[in-house]
């Protein structure tokens, strides 16, 4: 409370002075009140009087003024000199071309001093922090986040080992007089303290602080200096000169000052170098750098910009692209489903198409059926015709032995018989009706089927050879449909033998039907001597709908197949070792052979 | 051989066929000869001189050799039977291919009985005629076989119309000695005359 009333008894002076016009005679040293004008004038007045003594010609006063009056005085020139800590100077060095004469020298220790370093204690008690990097999450007290010795020394040793004041539990400031930094500590508001070095030793001195009550964090000694320490160390504060100053004042100035006897420890000597501040302040990017903290956004973009922009428009573009791709993809991907869509149409049109032309070609097949049946009909009844023509003869002229006339009724009736089984075998073909598992003799059902087939075959040309081998077990099978599959078999080698490629020596080598034992099974073989099948051919002559010929339904093979596997026998075909194609199938005979 | 009776040759694949035309035939005291295939029927062909009158009456659709085949199979040997080709309704390019190739008829199936039977009577008559003059034909044949080289030479020179004096100044013989070979032509040929002599060897050509 005493503090700040004390700086704005400061401010309220300052701005008094500044106000006021300096006389050509006055010079007026500005110095940083940072404990209050009291202290200041304190600890300046031995040198003011001093100087007094030493030029009497001018007439020296004492201007306290706390860190933005410094700032605005030197920037007005209402003062002539300045005194200020190292930090401070360092900044009004850059901006406005103060000049240091002469560094504050401390003599009260046991050797002269003329630089400042700064230490970090920590209650004695177990698990204290050892390094800095320990303090990361503690409270730490600092007499104010603006002093230099007070705190930025120790920041830059913090920043060394990576640990950024934001990682800090807290960062209490406590305010001037720096003992309040132990007191923190020691009622555990904070958890570690910074003070300037020296003051822990002159407290102890003053029986302040017990010799065991703190510890000294990441302490490092520096050769020649009295005090412990935790930071490097920076010159002390220096008496500098403005720029506007003349240059025989400020060499008058500065021999008196290095000329002054130290009074209460205080004396000035050389100007000490303060590159070593500068290098502090850069590296935490504060006072005359603060603008590298500022230059991390705007101003790093600003530099980078061209970066920025080919990074900008690559992302762009890549928004682009991806939008792009994106857009193709969907109307892709619409074009496909309706690229399929359309197929499936198509192949369902075709299908029907298929459907009703197998509707057609079924009727076709009837047709042709027809037309073989009639001409099976024709030979019984032409028979018959001659029979009854021959007996109408005999009668007529009187030749009527009983064995003649016998003969050519015997012959009616049994070419009338042979006209009735043959309707009877038809009607049993065509008959729509369930399977009908019967037990049969395969060379029967061969004969029957060839019996209905011949004729067809001979009309177009082509003779059919029979080899059926004896003693062949009995099938179980629907007679009608392995008549279906001889017949289908029968009609495909027929189609292939009448291909135009064949020529007639081949096409009189005819088709031979054979019939053989299989193990526990009957094999029936088709055998052409067509073109026989190509690789593609064969690879799909049983599916559903491919046939080569031209008004072929693409069914019969499949069909068949379907028939002699669900008789538990197996269909396949094979090109023969000359020329043509044999077509064989089996039907399982049953274990008990049912004779 | 000419007065034999006829025998009439069935070639069908339809037992049934053969067998009810056989019966046809016998009821009007045809005596018949049936075989199933057109090998069959070649093989069992007699020689020409051996051939009884009759006709053949030839299924044209057969498994195997078909009708056409046996047709110009028969022709071939010199077969004098009249054949009668059996075709199916409206099958008009085959029955032209068959009388192309000299069948003697052709009917149609289905045939009216008759039909067949006056063809057939038809064939039998003009068989005689034919086997008649393939006899006559043998007969001229073996006679010539039996003239000498000189003989030959001196009916050529008659027949081309030659005066004896030219056929001896070509031959470098006597007219006396063409005179003398003059006759034994006419006796070996058993010729009466010179214009009986052209005929019977104009046939045999």
């Amino acid at each position: 409370m005493t503090t700040y009333r004390a700086l704005g008894a400061a401010c309220g002076l300052a701005a008094l002075l500044i106000t006021a016009p300096a006389d050509a005679d006055d010079l007026r040293v500005g110095v940083l009140a940072f404990q209050g004008s009291e202290r200041a004038a304190q600890d300046f007045d031995p040198t003011i009087a001093h100087l007094q003594r030493v030029l009497p010609q001018h007439r020296f006063s004492l201007v306290p003024l706390d860190l933005g009056g410094v700032t605005r005085a030197v920037a007005e020139r209402s003062v002539d000199f300045i005194i200020t800590n190292p930090g401070d100077y360092v900044g009004l060095e850059a901006r406005f071309g103060v000049t240091r004469l002469a560094t504050l020298e401390s003599r009260d220790h046991s050797a002269p001093l003329d630089s400042v370093g700064s230490l970090v204690i920590a209650p004695n008690r177990a698990g204290h922090p050892v390094g800095l990097a320990d303090l990361a999450g503690r409270k730490l007290a600092v007499v104010t986040a603006s002093a230099f010795g007070g705190w930025q020394v120790i920041w830059r040793e913090m920043d060394d080992v990576g640990l950024s004041p934001g990682r800090l539990g807290e960062l209490i400031e406590t305010g001037f007089p720096m003992e309040r930094v132990v007191e923190a500590v020691r009622t555990g508001r904070a958890e570690a303290g910074v003070l300037r070095a020296c003051l822990l030793e002159d407290l102890i001195a003053a029986g302040r602080v017990r010799p065991d009550e703190f510890v000294v964090v990441a302490e490092r000694p520096a050769a020649g200096f009295p005090c412990r320490l935790s930071s490097r160390l920076y010159p002390d504060w220096p008496f500098a000169r403005l720029a506007g100053t003349p240059p025989d004042l400020a060499k008058a100035v500065t021999s008196a000052l290095l000329a002054m006897p130290a009074v209460d420890g205080r004396a000035w000597t050389a100007p000490q170098d303060y590159t070593s501040v500068h290098a502090l302040f850069r590296q935490l990017k504060i006072g005359p750098y603060d603008y590298l903290a500022h230059v991390t956004l705007s101003g790093f973009l600003r530099a980078q910009w061209p970066w920025f922009l080919a990074a900008g428009v690559a992302v762009l573009w890549w928004i682009v692209h991806v939008a792009r791709v994106e857009t193709l993809v969907r109307r892709r991907t619409v074009e496909l489903t309706r690229e399929i869509q359309s197929r499936e149409k198509a192949e369902d049109e075709a299908r029907r198409t298929r459907e009703q032309r197998d509707q057609f070609s079924r009727l076709g097949i009837l047709g042709e059926m027809a037309s073989n049946i009639a001409h099976e009909l024709n030979q019984p009844l032409a028979a018959i015709a001659n029979y009854a023509e021959g007996l109408t003869h005999a009668i007529d002229r009187g030749r009527g032995d009983a064995g003649f006339l016998r003969a050519g009724a015997r012959g009616i009736a049994g070419e009338a018989e042979r006209a009735g089984a043959i309707i009877q075998r038809i009607r049993a073909f065509v008959r729509r009706r369930e399977a009908k598992r019967e037990t049969l003799d395969a060379n029967d059902v061969v004969r029957d089927t060839l019996a209905l087939f011949e004729t067809l075959a001979a009309r177009r040309g082509i003779a059919v050879r029979v080899h059926l081998a004896p003693d062949l077990p009995q099938v179980t099978a629907d007679r009608a449909e392995i008549e279906q599959v001889l017949l289908n078999l029968l009609q495909n080698a027929v189609d292939a033998m009448t291909d135009a490629a064949i020529d007639a020596s081949r096409r009189g080598r005819g088709i031979t039907v054979r019939t053989s034992r299989d193990g526990a099974a009957v094999k029936i073989a088709v055998r052409d001597h067509g073109p026989g099948l190509t690789a593609d051919v064969e690879a799909h002559l049983f599916d559903t709908f491919f046939t080569t010929k031209p008004h072929g339904l693409g069914l019969g093979l499949c069909i068949c197949r379907t028939i002699v596997e669900s008789h538990g026998g197996r269909l396949w075909a094979a090109n023969n070792p000359g020329d043509g194609l044999t077509m064989r199938f089996t039907l399982p005979a049953p274990a008990e052979p049912t004779r | 051989m000419t007065d034999a009776a006829p025998l009439v040759l069935i070639v069908d694949d339809d037992a049934a066929m053969r067998r009810s035309i056989a019966f046809l035939f016998a009821s009007v005291g045809l005596e018949t000869e049936s075989f199933p295939t057109g090998d069959a029927f070649l093989a069992a062909l007699p020689p020409p001189e051996k051939l009884r009158p009759g006709a053949v009456v030839l299924d044209v659709r057969m498994p195997g050799m078909s009708g056409l085949e046996a047709q110009r199979l028969l022709a071939a040997r010199g077969c004098p039977l009249p054949v009668i080709i059996v075709t199916g309704h409206g099958d008009v390019p085959m029955a032209v291919e068959a009388l192309k190739a000299g069948a003697h008829d052709f009917i149609e199936k289905p045939f009216k009985e008759q039909h067949l039977l006056d063809t057939v009577a038809k064939a039998i008559h003009a068989s005689r005629e034919r086997l008649a003059a393939a006899a006559r034909r043998r007969a001229v044949e073996a006679r010539l076989a039996r003239l000498g080289k000189r003989e030959r030479e001196v009916l050529d020179g008659i027949l081309a119309g030659k005066a004896n004096k030219v056929i001896a100044f070509e031959l470098d013989l006597s007219v006396k000695t063409i005179e003398a070979y003059r006759a034994a032509v006419m006796t070996k040929m058993e010729a009466t005359s010179l214009a009986e002599l052209a005929r019977m060897v104009d046939t045999s050509d």
